[in-house]
């Protein structure tokens, strides 16, 4: 999960915080714990959440340096809206049992659109995106599998409910803290 | 000025994309709907036991409100032209919500299996109802209304689930008004036995 790969010097426009402090993974919390059961159930959300960010960044791109402030956070809200019900309706056309099984995820999904929005770099916008997008993507099928595994493989219950998705996200960023290459721990720099 | 005029293209554009959407998905939506009602609704009963249409011939069902639960749809299964199975759809009122149940009976009153088709019992809980590993719902599977139709606690023959017993006895509940049902209306529902 790339959350803090590079990316340290870009700002954004609207303020100084760099989008590589885990924030979209923060911002997607709820449909990553409430609807990653299983691991069909994860790449459905997954992919949803790719799809929705995506798209709503690019049906921005024609608006970013024609409107500022409200007026874009206001024109940003009605491509959601216009995004999350397309999104409902073909989860509900081509995937039923599916779109009943995530309930009202999908559309949490907004949330993560915003804070992209918001956070993402000016310089390197495309490329910090996809890395954000990939680590969500890698974060809610390794969450899905992990939770399919452990609830079914091993009769875990736990694993299942949302309380124990929340356990086992800490434990897989903290896995991935510990095991990722390049910049030290923060308590170990300047020992070096 | 200039902003006000693009806020509207904005909202004109995604107010218009997404009622085209709707308009073009509406048919699909309802046609999965549809399928996914019937694959709920018959999957009690097993493969190859009938060969009809049973959804396509809803049979009238009088005197419907029954002392804990409600009976919301019946169909009738035929194999060969003889009835196969009854099918009842039942409501009952669970721990949460609403428990809708679907209840296939043989034509001499044992009750072949049953299935929920929607529930909304606390998660870990009563909505293990619907846990295809836990598969509760299988000791019903062959009683008769001649069974003691409650839980165990209650002096009959059933296990309960766990943690649940308002949604173990209102299953119980309706499954037993279910039969009873059957055995009240056996001539409406299995047709006029004279033809046979």
């Amino acid at each position: 999960m790339p959350w803090s790969i590079s990316m340290n010097i870009a700002t954004t426009s609207l303020g100084t915080l760099p989008m590589n402090k885990g924030y979209l993974l923060a911002a997607s919390l709820a449909p990553l714990l409430g609807a990653t059961q299983t691991l069909p159930l994860a790449t459905a959300i997954g992919a949803c959440a790719v799809m929705m960010i995506g798209l709503h960044q690019v049906a921005l791109v024609p608006l970013r340096n024609r409107l500022k402030g409200a007026a874009h956070m206001l024109a940003s809200l009605l491509l959601l809206a216009a995004l999350a019900s397309c999104l409902q309706l073909a989860l509900r056309a081509w995937l039923l049992p599916v779109a009943l099984l995530l309930g009202p995820y999908p559309a949490l999904l907004c949330l993560p659109c915003l804070v992209a929005d918001y956070l993402l770099p000016q310089e390197g916008r495309w490329r910090s995106l996809l890395l954000n997008l990939a680590g969500l993507l890698a974060a809610c099928l390794l969450l899905g599998a992990c939770r399919q595994w452990l609830a079914e493989g091993l009769g875990l219950h736990l694993a299942s409910l949302a309380p124990g998705a929340l356990l086992l996200l800490g434990l897989l960023l903290a896995l991935y803290n510990h095991l990722r290459p390049g910049t030290a721990h923060p308590r170990r720099q300047g020992k070096r | 000025m200039r902003t006000a005029g693009l806020l509207l293209v904005t909202a004109v554009l995604a107010l218009s994309t997404a009622l085209i959407w709707r308009e073009w998905t509406l048919p699909a939506v309802s046609q999965a709907e549809k399928q996914l009602q019937s694959r709920q609704r018959l999957a009690v009963l097993p493969e190859g036991s009938y060969d009809n249409l049973p959804l396509d011939t809803p049979l009238p069902r009088p005197a419907s409100h029954r002392p804990h639960s409600r009976i919301v749809a019946a169909y009738r299964a035929t194999l060969a032209g003889k009835p196969a199975a009854i099918v009842l759809v039942t409501q009952a009122q669970g721990y949460a919500g609403p428990v809708v149940l679907s209840i296939a009976i043989a034509p001499d009153g044992r009750l072949i299996g049953s299935q929920v088709v929607e529930q909304q019992e606390s998660p870990g809980l009563g909505g293990r109802l619907a846990d295809p590993q836990v598969n509760w719902l299988k000791q019903f599977a062959n009683r008769r209304l001649s069974d003691h139709w409650a839980l165990k606690r209650d002096q009959g023959d059933f296990d309960q689930l766990a943690g649940a017993t308002v949604t173990s006895r209102a299953v119980i509940e309706a499954l037993q008004d279910a039969l009873v049902y059957f055995d009240e209306h056996r001539h409406d529902l299995l047709g006029d036995p004279a033809n046979e």
